[in-house]
């Protein structure tokens, strides 16, 4: 095996990104570029990265087959990669699998004979407002209708390659939307530039900070009051402030962009439209924290948001913003839902199988490399930029108390205008959204109930939607504002087949280290499969909702939360839609 | 010392519990235990089994920063909203633990059924059956039959992890234990889970499969039957061994182990917990060495070469010691030298020497040592032969023989003086348990026992004087070596012992290392001797 010299010194450029004692770190990174060039991961590989790394083979192999994305066996020149998830699934997924397979005349993962193509089902692609989705090699496919599947398979076939595809448009502010994070997107002619971003008052906020006091910035911050928007809520500022002090080990700053609850679209949004505000937002958190080093974890299926921000940093860096005692490095996921969750992202980002970590330790005094570390996702991070340009005060005039601010939310399902929007929160209700926003169901339909903020949190039925949009509320209403993905059931959908798609979704993610999630996620989805056939048994119903309550608070992350809430849910508030499947 | 303890509650017993202990250890102090399976007290937390969730909560305090008393004239104790578990959370003061509570123990069963549910419940056939954890906790927390119907998750069956381990994936709990000690105790990152999910699977990369000397290791730890040691599979159920606390006799580490025997014969060495030794780990080539204990060319009786005859001669034991003591008796004190093991017991060394206070040496055994419990000295007990007055420059000997100055010479189970020299001799007299060099030569061999067979004990490297204890009974025909010499002696006029203990006391009063102790003093897991 040969690796190229071209290819080698991206190889060693990439080492650098880590320190020098824990580049194990560049494991997936190392995946990642051999793959694409030798088209798999086999015993040559993994030898080469081990000895590349100074690693054991095992640990190679580990990570190789953890990750989805990494295949040990040679895939078609083109992998046809489509969402199978929820939101997909509403918009008839299915159907376009089922044309794939019969034009391309192949079952699932298989070759076909001329080595061009491999199907593959995939799990959320946070494309949900678009469904159904599908990724060929690196291009993303939105909108899909059989039609355009066959357009896109014979254009390949006779051109022998896959084109590019260009970004669709930014979508055009509801006039009920309060753009804050969005205000630049579609302002004519913005193209998320450096240049472009300056123009409409970027960096500002980086100057102003970087003249600050690192503690008068997380002051600002705390004051704000703004929760992170990665889906538990939890305060930015107070977050920050944790931070174990005087250790004399680094501080890291990390940004979690590994998007992949299903229903939840919105990251994806900033880092493409928008990647400077991203960008400017962690200059000053690690100014704030002190940190000179931070990295963005994006998920593997982004590959081209990871462009995006590699070109971002790189523009930062000629003008200087980057680079003066802050570098900010790309690091790429590569296909695991549990790298969402700060120490699982953590565990990946060392370049290990995504475990979650037991806690205690918090991050904030062992993080990464066992160095405090604060982990942010994008949408809080974008928010650090305002918050300093335009005060906290200013902020907290938006949204309501223990919701300030505004909230990206994604809405998916059988509306008429699926999408990202921009709201204040706790200033809009669910029903406000789906009907005034979105302009209500699509054919006709009537809603039969809503997942309100990606699809581990509990279910609301149609009657439960007149709550408005913020923390406290939706927690109160016996959910949570989660991730902000929203996805809406009509009353054609079956609960059964959907909590079975949830259940499906989490079994696959499941990183398998701890028993309960390990074994009880699947556990749900061989239940649900069975009483979906029809062969549903008495006290099938009582046995899947305790076996949810047997995950439910045992196990080491919030997983285990995450698949037991949704089939709790959907068991307890559509209990007769069980039955009539025998169950 | 009151700085360094914490006061809790563990099911309403009072706990006083050192600074940093965490909840399994302190339960353990009131003996209490939780159930756990990932935790190990010498590996590092995992935390992954989740069996040892347990409830914790603090004392609600007042506006004074004093317990609030309830209405029932209890402290009024604010649980957490979610059960903890027992090896990640260290002991506070005040803190109230609860190991039994409903909440706990539906927690438990949960977690055994999703263990059990993607298990073969192959306990018939599984060599863990009888010390499966497993087995031991759904007997307390599993439910009679199963509820679950679908189809089981299917993965390798009986692989070669190595070629001394077997792995059953389908058993495996997938608890880390093994990946941990390979990595962190025996050094070698060789063990990982594969795949994901409910699919993850316990492997080595091929080519690199575990190589230490401390492989075997993580059979004793696997807390179910997936990892079997080849040298055990089905030789015999646990619950029909006997087990024998003893000292691993393979090197001067001296690691404390239990004898696995059953009548007659010894299925296994496992170690036994001694932090002050062994911690709980032994290695791979003291373990397996221990099949000469049922060899079958054990020697079984005294025999005498005939001159005339020109051919070995058994003889009863009364006419061998006899005839030994006659021998001894004419031969010059003078010119009689003895070589004894360092493997021999120290009560054995001292009987011996009393036959030659001026030639006594033993062979030294070297090899390579790591650093960890393997020892360059190979002997179990060279620290009990100096202290008895054996030289380990048995040059002497040797010299003494070829320029004619020895004549006489008892070997306890030694094979170190070449035929020739011992062709010199006009006396051999060699007390043995397999024939060799020496035996051949031998004019009497009183054959002797193996270390699975006796009482007496062992000094090690770091001077801790450990007990050895009879596993199985004296081969028929063979006779432990301290009473064979005990015998001869009180036939040459010295002191009759009767037992072990006997000759233990009076040893105390000749070895002065050894004042004041005895053998109960000196306990099951040892003590240290003045140097």
């Amino acid at each position: 095996m040969t690796v190229p010299v071209e290819l080698e010194r991206h190889i060693d450029e990439i080492v650098t990104h880590y320190p020098p004692d824990k580049t194990r770190a560049a494991t997936l990174w190392l995946c990642h570029l051999l793959q694409e060039y030798f088209g798999f991961l086999g015993d040559e590989q993994v030898l080469w990265i081990s000895n590349k790394l100074g690693l054991q083979p095992i640990n190679v192999w580990e990570v190789v087959t953890f990750y989805p994305m990494f295949t040990t066996k040679p895939h078609g020149k083109f992998h046809v990669k489509v969402c199978r998830t929820l939101s997909c699934e509403l918009c008839g997924c299915k159907n376009i699998v089922a044309h794939l397979r019969k034009k391309l005349g192949v079952g699932l993962d298989e070759n076909t004979t001329d080595g061009l193509f491999t199907i593959s089902t995939v799990e959320c692609l946070a494309l949900c407002g678009t469904g159904p989705v599908m990724m060929i090699n690196d291009e993303t496919f939105e909108n899909l209708t059989t039609e355009k599947v066959d357009a896109i398979i014979d254009r390949i076939r006779t051109t022998g390659r896959l084109d590019a595809q260009p970004l669709p448009m930014p979508l055009a502010a509801h006039p009920l939307e309060k753009r804050v994070l969005l205000s630049n997107i579609t302002k004519p002619g913005y193209t998320g530039s450096l240049a472009d971003y300056e123009r409409e008052g970027g960096y500002t906020a980086l100057r102003k900070a970087l003249a600050m006091k690192p503690d008068e910035i997380v002051a600002e911050v705390k004051n704000s009051e703004i929760r992170g928007r990665g889906g538990a809520g939890f305060p930015c500022g107070l977050k920050w402030s944790f931070l174990a002090k005087g250790t004399g080990k680094p501080v890291y700053l990390v940004c979690n962009a590994d998007e992949s609850e299903p229903g939840t679209f919105k990251d994806r949004q900033l880092i493409s439209y928008d990647p400077h505000l991203l960008i400017e937002g962690i200059l000053i958190s690690c100014h704030a924290v002190g940190a000179k080093v931070a990295y963005i974890y994006i998920r593997g299926e982004m590959p081209g948001g990871a462009k995006i921000l590699q070109k971002a940093i790189e523009e930062a860096r000629a003008k200087g913003y980057v680079g003066n005692g802050v570098e900010i490095y790309v690091h790429r996921g590569a296909g695991a839902y549990i790298c969402g969750e700060e120490t699982g992202l953590i565990e990946s980002l060392e370049g290990k199988r995504a475990y979650p970590r037991i806690k205690p330790p918090f991050p904030a005094v062992v993080g990464l490399f066992g160095c405090p570390t604060v982990v942010n996702n994008v949408e809080t991070l974008a928010n650090i930029p305002h918050i300093i340009n335009k005060g906290s005060t200013w902020f907290k005039t938006m949204g309501v108390s223990g919701s300030t601010g505004t909230r990206l939310v994604c809405v998916s399902g059988p509306v008429k205008r699926p999408g990202y929007y921009e709201f204040e929160m706790g200033k809009l209700t669910l029903r406000q959204l789906i009907f005034d926003v979105c302009g209500g169901l699509k054919d006709g339909r009537t809603l039969k109930g809503v997942i309100p903020g990606g699809s581990s949190m509990p279910v609301m039925k149609a009657d439960q939607i007149d709550v408005p949009l913020d923390f406290e509320s939706l927690r109160k209403a016996g959910t949570m504002a989660g991730s902000g993905g929203i996805i809406v059931l009509d009353d054609s959908v079956d609960i059964v087949g959907a909590t079975l798609n949830v259940a499906q979704f989490y079994a696959h993610e499941s990183c398998g280290q701890c028993t309960p999630c390990r074994e009880g996620t699947l556990w749900m989805e061989k239940m649900l499969h069975r009483i979906e056939r029809g062969e549903g048994r008495p006290l099938d119903v009582e046995m899947l909702y305790e076996v949810a309550d047997n995950i439910d608070g045992k196990t080491i992350c919030p997983l285990g939360e995450a698949a037991a809430w949704p089939v709790k849910a959907f068991v307890t508030k559509y209990r007769e839609e069980f039955e009539k499947h025998g169950g | 010392m009151a700085d360094n303890t914490v006061n809790l509650t563990i099911d309403d017993k009072a706990v006083v519990a050192p600074k940093g202990m965490n909840l399994i250890e302190a339960a353990k102090l009131v003996g209490i235990e939780i159930p756990h399976y990932c935790y190990h007290p010498k590996l590092c937390i995992a935390g992954n089994c989740r069996m040892c969730l347990v409830d914790v909560g603090m004392p609600k305090l007042g506006a004074d920063r004093k317990p609030e008393i309830g209405s029932d004239g209890k402290m009024v104790v604010m649980f957490g909203p979610k059960l903890v578990i027992g090896c990640n959370t260290t002991v506070a003061d005040g803190m109230v633990v609860l190991t039994k509570s409903p909440k706990v123990v539906k927690a438990r069963e949960g977690v055994m059924e999703f263990l059990l549910i993607n298990h073969p419940l192959d306990c018939p056939i599984c060599d863990q059956a009888g010390e499966c954890r497993l087995q031991e906790f759904s007997v307390d927390y599993g439910k009679a039959e199963s509820r679950f119907v679908e189809e089981k998750v299917h993965k390798p069956k009986k692989t070669a992890l190595n070629a001394k381990i077997t792995l059953d994936d389908e058993r495996c709990i997938l608890c880390s234990r093994c990946i941990r000690f390979m990595r962190d105790v025996a050094g070698q990152d060789c063990l990982g889970f594969i795949q994901r999910g409910s699919h993850s699977t316990l492997t080595c990369y091929l080519g690199n499969e575990p190589k230490t000397n401390y492989d075997l290791n993580i059979v004793d730890i696997c807390p179910v039957g997936a990892l079997t040691s080849n040298d055990f599979r089905f030789q015999q159920r646990v619950w029909f061994l006997k087990q024998t606390k003893s000292i691993c006799p393979n090197c001067a580490t001296g690691c404390n182990t239990v004898i696995w025997s059953r009548e007659d014969v010894v299925y296994r060495q496992t170690p036994r917990d001694n932090n002050d030794v062994n911690q709980c780990w032994m290695c791979d080539y003291g373990r397996i060495n221990y099949k000469f204990i049922n060899d079958p060319h054990r020697l079984t009786t005294p025999s005498v070469k005939s001159a005339t005859l020109g051919q070995r001669v058994n003889l009863t034991w009364p006419e061998a010691i006899r005839q030994v003591v006659d021998k001894l008796r004419a031969a010059k004190r003078d010119s009689l030298a003895v070589i004894g093991s360092a493997r021999a017991t120290t009560e054995e060394l001292y009987l011996l020497k009393k036959f030659s206070p001026s030639f006594a040496a033993y062979i030294p055994r070297v090899g390579t040592g790591d650093n960890f419990l393997l020892n360059t000295d190979r002997n179990p007990n060279a620290a009990g032969a100096m202290l008895t007055g054996f030289s380990s420059d048995y040059s002497v000997i040797a010299d003494g023989i070829a320029d004619g100055k020895i004549k006489t010479l008892i070997v306890l189970g030694e094979d170190a003086i070449v035929p020739e020299l011992l062709a010199k001799l006009e006396l051999l007299i060699v007390l043995d348990i397999l024939p060799g060099k020496t035996t051949e030569a031998a004019h009497y061999i009183l054959p002797g026992v193996t270390f699975a067979e006796k009482s007496g004990t062992f000094i090690n490297a770091k001077n801790r004087i450990q007990r050895l204890n009879p596993a199985i009974p004296p081969l028929v025909g063979t006779k432990p070596e301290h009473l064979i010499l005990s015998a001869l002696l009180a036939e040459l006029g010295g002191k009759r012992y009767a037992t072990i203990q006997e000759v233990f006391a009076d040893m105390t009063r000749d070895v002065p290392a050894l004042a004041g102790l005895n053998l109960s003093k000196i306990g099951d897991s040892g003590v240290e001797v003045k140097s």
